[in-house]
């Protein structure tokens, strides 16, 4: 009978483009201090440590985890490293959770992080391999095309990214952690900002941040003895396919509507839209939002987009999306999916302040990575199911 | 069967950039003072290089100094006859882990003996600094016998 297991802390940092005041280990060791804090645990009362990021190219350290084990607490201690590229936050913290599930740790601390200042992920991006041609464009070089599939596919109207970057903005507003904010931030201020990689605007494109997330998961004998309320997580999926081959549909990727599939029949859920309270989903380009509710199942295909349009997705809306401001608003690669399963975590526990959603009771958590490749989300509750 | 098998070179270089923190940023400009500095941990010893986390308790090392050395015993050592041209020194020399008297822990650095015979375990070195200092570990340019030991 596997156990059953909750997020009883979760920690972050204040998410910026340049953290140079600390090293690699001082910017995670933050997230973890607030996340054990949260918790009310000390480093004694944690049994292991999962630590995640995106490639080790990113900052050119090779294994950072090498040199962090002081920094994590975890001399003496399991401690692994998970990676799946931009989902491995989310990912990271599946792997915690499973440590835990099985009966293996009582208290496990997660923590993903990256440090983007100290690289340039454009360029880690778009190496030239031999024999290969390089597309030498970037992430969202990579994700422009998959978009105008989107459009196409879907006839949606020209301007529903331009909607869903200025909610997340917005949104943003109302979270102390986030990166980007822009007080007066309006539809023209989106709509003229520069066209980066056609169809995608300058204010329709995640930032690059310094940044790290924790997370305390506990069994069900320490999340009764948590100080707060814990988040149960109900349900988690994770699915992956090929980068490149022909015939995949990249964009509503196999593997995601199967890991959606999966998610939902464990947590028993039938019907998404009605059953979940708010989601903190993976939407690094704006047009994600619309093209992932569809591939999630909250909307038919070729309707995503509606859902943005007529404001089911806004803070007060009917399943609110991104209500931290999002990977649009804070990016720290590595971190970014952690961050969308620790705010899931957090407004079902009603830690979410200023952004939470009145009553969360059951709410996703949501990653990708790589190119549409990986998967990795999870359904959190007030109540175990 | 492929006629041929194919492979070509791969150079891949990128400039990084490394932010050092509170911790180890006062032990590199302690350096360029020339001044060898460690850090408490909060259960009393002294580290040498400083680390940010006590390995030992998991907790942060104290914000208590101490300068050390820079005089110091040779813990352990091993010869190297032909450098290459990224060592320190360009003349044979030993690696060696160097505890600096009033340090809990070794360093690793170069000690610039002359010969491998004068080198043994407990001998005693100290510090030799560069003319120009700029706060990095080659500050140090070696440690060498300590005269009269």
């Amino acid at each position: 009978m596997p156990e059953r297991c909750a997020v009883i802390g979760v920690g972050q940092t204040h998410h910026t483009a340049k953290r140079i005041d600390v090293s690699q280990a001082g910017l995670l060791r933050e997230a973890a201090l607030r996340a054990l804090e949260d918790a009310g645990c000390q480093w004694s009362d944690i049994d292991a440590v999962v630590i995640g990021k995106a490639p080790d190219m990113f900052e050119g350290v090779m294994m950072p985890e090498l040199f962090l084990a002081e920094a994590l607490g975890c001399v003496g201690k399991p401690m692994f490293r998970v990676h799946t590229a931009g989902s491995v936050g989310g990912t990271t913290a599946i792997v915690a959770s499973q440590l835990v599930k099985s009966g293996v740790h009582g208290r496990v601390l997660t923590v993903a992080y990256e440090k983007q200042s100290e690289s340039n992920a454009m360029w880690a991006l778009s190496i030239k391999i031999p024999f290969r041609q390089a597309i030498v464009a970037g992430a969202g070089g990579y994700f422009a095309p998959l978009i105008r599939g989107y459009m196409q596919r879907s006839k949606a109207p020209e301007d529903v990214g331009i909607r869903v970057a200025l909610k997340d903005r917005q949104n943003a507003l109302k979270n102390p952690y986030a990166h980007l904010k822009f007080p007066d931030i309006d539809f023209d201020q989106v709509a003229n900002s520069p066209m980066l990689w056609d169809p995608i605007r300058y204010l329709e494109t995640c930032p690059s941040s310094d940044g790290a997330c924790a997370l305390v998961i506990a069994d069900e004998k320490h999340a009764a003895k948590a100080p707060k309320q814990p988040a149960w997580i109900q349900a988690t999926a994770m699915r992956s396919e090929p980068t490149q081959f022909a015939g995949r549909d990249t964009v509503n990727p196999q593997a995601s509507r199967d890991a959606a599939d999966e998610l939902w029949k464990k947590a028993e859920i039938t019907n998404p839209r009605e059953e979940i309270d708010c989601c903190e989903i993976y939407v690094p380009f704006s047009w994600f939002e619309p093209m992932w509710m569809e591939s999630l199942r909250f909307a038919e295909e070729g309707s995503g987009w509606k859902m943005t349009y007529e404001g089911a997705t806004a803070l007060d809306g009917d399943l609110p999306v991104n209500m931290s401001g999002g990977v649009l608003s804070s990016n720290p690669i590595g971190a970014s999916g952690m961050l969308r399963f620790a705010e899931a975590a957090n407004q079902v526990r009603g830690e979410a302040g200023e952004h939470q959603v009145p009553g969360a009771k059951r709410a996703l958590g949501h990653a990708y990575g790589g190119g549409s490749q990986f998967f990795s989300m999870w359904v959190v509750a007030q109540d175990p199911l | 069967m492929a006629d041929e098998l194919l492979s070509a070179p791969h150079v891949l270089e990128y400039d990084y950039r490394r932010s050092l923190g509170e911790v180890l940023s006062r032990f590199f400009t302690g350096l360029r003072d020339r001044k060898i500095l460690g850090v408490k941990t909060n259960a009393g010893r002294v580290l040498v290089p400083p680390s940010e986390y006590d390995p030992e308790s998991g907790d942060a090392t104290s914000d208590d100094w101490v300068e050390v050395g820079p005089g110091g015993v040779v813990k352990s050592w091993a010869w190297v006859n032909e450098p290459l041209g990224r060592h320190l020194l360009d003349h044979p020399f030993a690696f060696a882990l160097i505890q600096l008297d009033g340090a809990d822990t070794a360093l690793t650095h170069a000690v610039d003996a002359g010969s491998e015979a004068s080198m043994r375990t407990g001998m005693r070195v100290t510090a030799r600094f560069a003319d120009d200092t700029i706060g990095a570990i080659g500050d140090i340019v070696a440690f060498v016998p300590e005269e009269g030991s």
